[in-house]
Parts: structure tokens; C-alpha cells; sequence
């Protein structure tokens, strides 16, 4: 059994993968990094408490955390792209993200407070941009990432447009 | 942000036709007026404490001799000088359509509050107030960030409080029943929501009548009665003998303790600054280590003091607690020694939560609280009823609020495995690794921790059990409602005009149990209210129940 909700009509730019890429392998080498401090840290504390066996194989940590990471590495961009999708239709925008984890965001038009268009500075390198659409309430806010730049300018407009349109009727 | 389009309103601050009742209201407000000169007495004794050390202090070094005479007569004087200068250099008047609240004690700065803006006011009588007549009054303007738009006039008297909250609250709500577009959906101070209140006057739906459906039914006026002039209600009046339940919620049981670490902190601070240095106090406490039963004597009387301690600060705080409705406010009153009122605008009121720890569902008692927009430390002020009966907190909330008439709908088999696995496995992980650790190292000390892990393991059965009986959703056709927690457990009851989105998340395991969560986003209160571990097919059903437009047309 699945979720019955339809996959949304569309999907973010091509080069969001390369975006999830680049930010994926910025966060493997912390990790991998960090680890490597910690263990540097640790074989030289030499405390009493510790087995001896921990301290003379803390350098396996890095190499085990790195080639635990790496295969997520490659495998999290394309299974962000076949997730996130998001789509405008009857004036409410649904979105779909995440990757082991999902989450389906449903924003009615006429609820939005403020759209925003923003560029990261990755982003910026790849032409892509996110569309940050905020209500009164986080659970009905939703951020779209990994748009083109022009789809992104294009839907933050009209979003934008249809939600004063939309207010004007309901009040 | 006043509103550009603001209609041709009556200019003056009392709109025609809704004369404020009681003592006749000065009729100009145009004069700066100040704080009650009384504040003057009350000024040098809230001073006082912050005077004290210093004054002490003087006194040592220079002993009883004429300079330090002299010094602390200028500290003194000084101090009166200040609070006098800035009682003279603060006033407040109502101008047109805000108050404008100036301090002029070095630079001269103007706080303007559009009165539209205006979203309650509480008048508060701390004890030296009341002694003196007078009153601090707080006007909320639902700003976000602490006090940012607050504004507060400390020490007027209470006649005067009365007549500004008349004045505030009227027009205030008068000036928004003109202006459409704080309408019903629209969230706390959206930069969209409060500019755009187009000029196309009367739409379909006055925000006055939009209160006006719920209130006709529990009131018996109708819309337009209930906005301007309504007969007040008592919705509840806490009988005495229920604040025993107090201790129940586990409020200010920690007082005794709390009370006893402050007096050593006191005794350390005043030791060392009256002379008789750290010593005495390191003495003492190694007298004290030398003489464990004492310390056991003291630590055994502070857990008796507990409940007492409890049910004492909890009446002082919530004493004569009453609810009412007056002019399409909900007004809570309580308080002993500081009389506190907090007036929450009934248009703004989107639901409520009754909130039960597992004390109080023993002893068959809940708290209240209202789901408001745009409510500033809404866990103080929303509280709408403290420890009562079940049923009054159903009682009252029905009549106040509004009524869930559906029964909660049960979560799936998959829900109760998860909530037992997230229960017991984590302490039961501990007690299996700490069990192998004494087998291992055979130091017979590992085995405390162990069985401490193995019975928390024990009773995160029975823990993983009433978290799932609690957890449960509703929705009633104007109502939705979600419900979860044990050892406090809180049901929410929203407005369906109150949802402004949704968010359904799914982890990892919950996709492998088929499960997953239900956030409706709410612009208000705590902005989103979970329905946890519904099953794949009710979650979607449930949020295309509550608002099928907006989901029906994704779902498969």
C-alpha cells in the first residue's frame, strides 16, 4: 500500500542534481573530516578508561564513516529528483520533497502571505532559484527547491498576482 | 502599517452610536495625559531593593559617619529625583486613530500603536497598586518578537484603566469592522494581510457577522448586537474548593526548593557584602555535611512542603478565577495578591486545547487554554480555564467556543507497534548493553544502571499503550480536532476556517509501517496541530474531509 496521493505534475530542473550533488559532497567531507579530527583527538588523549583495542583501531572511524557515506553520496541527488516535484493547479500549489523521508506540502493560493524568490550561492552558479511560499502557519508554508531560474520567476509572479486576486474576493 | 485604505470613518476616536458605558469618559482625548502622580510612592519602593545593597554597602566602608550619611542621602534623593523626572516626561494620549506614547528623559522618542492594531488589553493591580488605586495596563497588538509593539502605562488609576480600555478596545474593533481584510483566514500580520485591505467595502463577508454566526447561538443576539452592545455572560466561575487540584498539573511544585536554593543564595551574596566573608558559609555547610541527618531532615521537609507549596502559589495565582464575554471579548480574570485580567478578542479565538497531564486524568481534571491568532505569549494569556472538572472544561469551552460533535477516530494496529518500539526499545537497548558490559567486566556495579534501564523498559509498556489509546482525530464538519501525548496529553480543537495549509510528512519506518503524519498548518497557536501515525489511506482522506478542494483533486 502506498500513499494515495498522485505524483505532482511537475518536475524541478535537471540541474538540481548537481545542486544536491554539490551540497551532499560538502556535507560528506565534514563529516568524514570531523571524524577524522575526533579520532586524532582521541588517540592522542590516551585515557585510561578507554580499551586499548578502540585506541589502536580509532583510524578505522573515518574510513568506516566514509565508506558507509559515500555510496549516499551519489545515490541522495537522484532520489531527491524523482521525488521532488510540485505543481499549480486550482489555485493551490502542491509540492512534494524529501528523499528517505517524504513530505507533501498543500498550500491554498488564497492563504499565502508572502512569496519569495531566492538564489543560494550554489544556486546562483547553477541558474536555479527557490520559491519560498509563506502562510500564517510553518505546517502550510512550503519552500520549493531547485527550480530554473525563469520557472521560479515565472511561478513566484503569478503566485504572487493570484493571491491578491484572490484575497480581493474573499473579503 | 495603518491601512492606506482606510474608509471615511468617524474621524473622532468614539465612532458615533457606541457611547462607552459606565463614568462619563472625558470628551476630548487630544491632551497628553500622564501616569497617575500617586506612581511617585510606588516608584522609591520599587527602588528600594536595588537601593538596599549599595546603601548597606556605603554604610560598612564609611561606617556611621556624616560622609556616608551624606552619600546615601544622595543615592536617596537621587533615585526620587529620577522617578520623578520620568513620570513628568512620560504622557500618552489617543490621537485620531493611535495612541502615541512619548518619552522625552533623554531623547525624546514616540511609540505609535494604530488602533487597529490593538488586539487586547490586560489591566493588572499588583499589590502596591492596588493599596495606591491604581493599575498597570498592557495593550497587546499581537506583534511578534517580544514587546516589540507592546505598549504598557505602569500606574494609572483604575478608573482611568477602565475608561482607556473602553476607549482602546471600541474603537479598535470599530475601526476593523470598517475595514475588512482581517478576515477570518487571515493569519497574524501577514505584510500581504494587513496592507491589503481593499476599499471595496461590503463584501460577502463582514468579519463581524463571521463571529456574529457562533456567538447568536451562545449568546442568543444577533450579529450585529453581538459586535457592538452584548449582555454579558459568566461562562465560568471557579468555585474555591477546586483549587486543590492545583498541585495536579504539577505547577509551582517545585516552589519549596526553588524558595530554599534562593535563600542560601541570599545568604551567600548578604554574608560576604555584610562582613562575615565566605568562611562562615563554607562552615557552615561543612557543619552541616557533618551532621547528614539534618540534611536529610531538611530535604524530607522540603518534599512535604511540596503540595502545600503548590496549592498555596497556585491560589495565589489563580484565585477567583472567572470567564466572561463583554463586547465580544472573552475576559479571564484571576489573581489573590496581583488581580490580573486578560481580555482575548472573540473574532480571534479559533479553538482551544485541553491540555491533561497523567496526575490530572487520574483525578479526572483538565486546563484550557484558547487557540488565538496572533496572540503574544499565548501560554500565560490564553488560559482559559485552570484545573477543573472534565466536564466543566467541556461545559464551558462548549459554551464559550464551540462544540466537537464527532467522536476521535482511532489510529491503526501500526501506530500502537510504533509507539510501544519507541517506548520500550530504547531503554531496552541500554539494559541489554549494560547487561553485557557486567557480564564482560564482571564489576558488579553495572548491574544499577541496568535494572534502572530494565525497568524503564518495563514501563514503557504501559507507557506505549496510553500513547497510543490517546492518540486520535476528528472532524465534525466546522470543527477538526487531533489529540496525542500521555504524560501530557493535549487535544486541540480548530476552526475549519482556520486551516490555511497542510503538510503530511512520512520517515523512513513510517513508510515500512504503512503510517504517517498529519499536520494541519493553523495560523494560530503553535501554527500546526499533528495527527501522528494515521494510516496511508486516512491521512489524505482526512485533510480532503476537512478542505476538499484543496486536496481531492491530488489524491488517486
Amino acid at each position: 500500500m502506498s500513499v494515495p496521493l498522485r505524483d505532482p505534475a511537475n518536475q524541478v530542473s535537471r540541474r538540481a542534481i548537481t545542486l544536491w550533488l554539490l551540497e551532499s559532497l560538502f556535507g560528506f567531507v565534514l563529516l568524514v573530516g570531523g571524524s577524522a579530527l575526533a579520532a586524532t583527538w582521541i588517540s592522542g588523549a590516551s585515557w585510561s578508561w578507554l580499551p586499548r583495542w578502540i585506541e589502536a583501531g580509532i583510524w578505522w572511524l573515518p574510513a568506516a564513516v566514509a565508506v558507509l557515506m559515500a555510496p549516499f553520496v551519489v545515490i541522495e541527488p537522484f532520489w531527491r529528483y524523482a521525488v521532488h516535484r510540485w505543481e499549480l493547479s486550482g489555485d493551490v500549489v502542491y509540492a512534494r520533497s524529501g528523499w528517505l523521508s517524504r513530505q507533501w506540502v498543500f498550500v491554498p493560493v488564497s492563504r499565502i502571505q508572502t512569496v519569495d524568490k531566492e538564489q543560494g550561492w550554489f544556486e546562483r552558479l547553477l541558474g536555479l532559484a527557490t520559491v519560498e511560499i509563506r502562510t500564517a502557519s510553518y505546517a502550510g508554508s512550503s519552500s520549493i527547491k531547485g527550480l530554473d531560474y525563469a520557472v521560479a520567476a515565472r511561478l513566484a509572479e503569478d503566485l504572487a498576482r493570484r493571491a491578491e486576486e484572490l484575497r480581493d474576493d474573499a473579503t | 502599517m495603518t491601512a492606506s485604505p482606510t474608509p471615511p470613518g468617524p474621524p473622532g476616536p468614539v465612532p458615533g452610536g457606541a457611547p462607552p458605558p459606565g463614568q462619563g469618559p472625558a470628551p476630548s482625548y487630544a491632551p497628553a495625559a500622564r501616569l497617575s502622580p500617586r506612581m511617585l510612592l510606588i516608584d522609591p519602593v520599587r527602588m528600594l531593593p536595588s537601593l538596599f545593597l549599595p546603601l548597606v554597602g556605603v554604610l560598612f566602608v564609611g561606617g556611621f559617619s556624616p560622609p556616608s550619611f551624606g552619600w546615601a542621602a544622595i543615592g536617596v534623593v537621587g533615585s526620587v529625583a529620577y522617578s520623578v523626572i520620568r513620570w513628568a516626561t512620560f504622557t500618552y494620549r489617543i490621537v485620531d486613530d493611535r495612541l502615541e506614547l512619548t518619552r522625552a528623559l533623554v531623547s525624546r522618542s514616540v511609540r505609535t500603536i494604530p488602533l487597529e492594531r490593538v488586539r487586547g488589553v490586560d489591566i493588572a493591580t499588583p499589590p502596591l497598586h492596588r493599596l495606591l488605586g491604581l493599575a498597570v495596563l498592557r495593550i497587546d497588538t499581537g506583534a511578534h518578537g517580544a514587546g516589540k509593539q507592546e505598549g504598557e502605562l505602569d500606574g494609572v488609576t483604575v478608573a482611568e484603566a477602565e475608561r482607556l480600555k473602553t476607549v482602546l478596545l471600541r474603537t479598535a474593533r470599530a475601526r476593523r469592522a470598517a475595514t475588512p481584510g482581517a478576515g477570518p483566514e487571515i493569519g497574524p500580520d501577514g505584510p500581504l494581510a494587513a496592507v491589503d485591505a481593499p476599499a471595496a467595502g461590503a463584501g460577502t463577508c463582514v468579519p463581524g457577522e463571521a463571529i456574529g454566526a457562533s456567538e447568536a447561538i451562545e449568546a442568543g443576539a444577533s450579529a450585529h448586537a453581538a459586535a457592538h452592545r452584548e449582555p454579558e455572560v459568566v461562562y465560568a466561575r471557579v468555585p474555591r474548593k477546586w483549587l486543590r487540584y492545583g498541585p495536579l498539573s504539577g505547577a509551582y511544585l517545585l516552589t519549596p526548593f526553588a524558595l530554599a536554593a534562593g535563600a542560601v543564595g541570599l545568604a551567600f551574596q548578604w554574608g560576604e557584602q555584610l562582613g562575615f566573608g565566605g568562611d562562615a558559609a563554607v562552615s557552615a555547610g561543612r557543619w552541616l555535611w557533618d551532621h547528614p541527618y539534618l540534611l536529610l531532615v531538611a530535604a524530607a521537609l522540603l518534599v512535604v512542603a511540596m503540595p502545600l507549596a503548590g496549592v498555596v502559589m497556585y491560589a495565589i495565582f489563580n484565585w477567583d478565577f472567572t470567564l466572561r464575554s463583554r463586547d465580544g471579548y472573552l475576559v479571564a480574570e484571576r489573581g489573590l495578591i496581583t488581580r490580573r485580567s486578560v481580555s482575548l478578542e472573540r473574532r480571534r479565538v479559533r479553538g482551544f486545547e485541553i491540555v491533561e497531564g497523567l496526575a490530572e486524568r487520574w483525578a479526572g481534571v483538565a486546563r484550557v487554554w484558547a487557540i488565538v491568532t496572533g496572540l503574544g505569549d499565548s501560554q500565560t494569556r490564553g488560559q482559559l480555564l485552570p484545573v477543573v472538572p472534565r466536564a466543566e472544561a467541556g461545559r464551558v469551552t462548549g459554551a464559550a467556543i464551540g462544540v466537537l460533535a464527532a467522536p476521535l477516530r482511532p489510529h491503526p494496529p501500526a501506530a500502537r507497534r510504533r509507539r510501544l518500539f519507541r517506548a520500550v526499545a530504547p531503554w531496552a537497548a541500554l539494559t541489554a548493553a549494560g547487561a553485557l558490559l557486567a557480564l564482560a567486566t564482571g564489576a558488579g556495579a553495572w548491574w544499577v544502571p541496568t535494572g534502572i534501564a530494565f525497568v524503564l523498559a518495563l514501563l514503557g509498556v504501559p507507557l506505549g499503550l496510553d500513547r497510543y489509546r490517546s492518540l486520535g482525530h476528528a472532524y465534525d464538519g466546522t470543527h477538526l480536532s487531533v489529540r496525542s501525548g500521555a504524560l501530557r496529553r493535549a487535544q486541540a480543537v480548530v476552526e475549519r476556517r482556520a486551516v490555511v495549509g497542510w503538510t503530511l510528512k512520512q520517515t523512513w519506518f513510517q513508510r515500512r509501517a504503512g503510517v504517517l503524519t498529519v499536520i494541519a498548518g493553523v495560523g494560530a497557536g503553535v501554527g500546526g496541530y499533528e495527527a501522528v501515525d494515521v494510516s496511508e489511506a486516512d491521512g489524505p482522506a482526512f485533510a480532503a474531509e476537512v478542505t476538499p478542494d484543496w486536496i481531492a483533486p491530488f489524491m488517486r
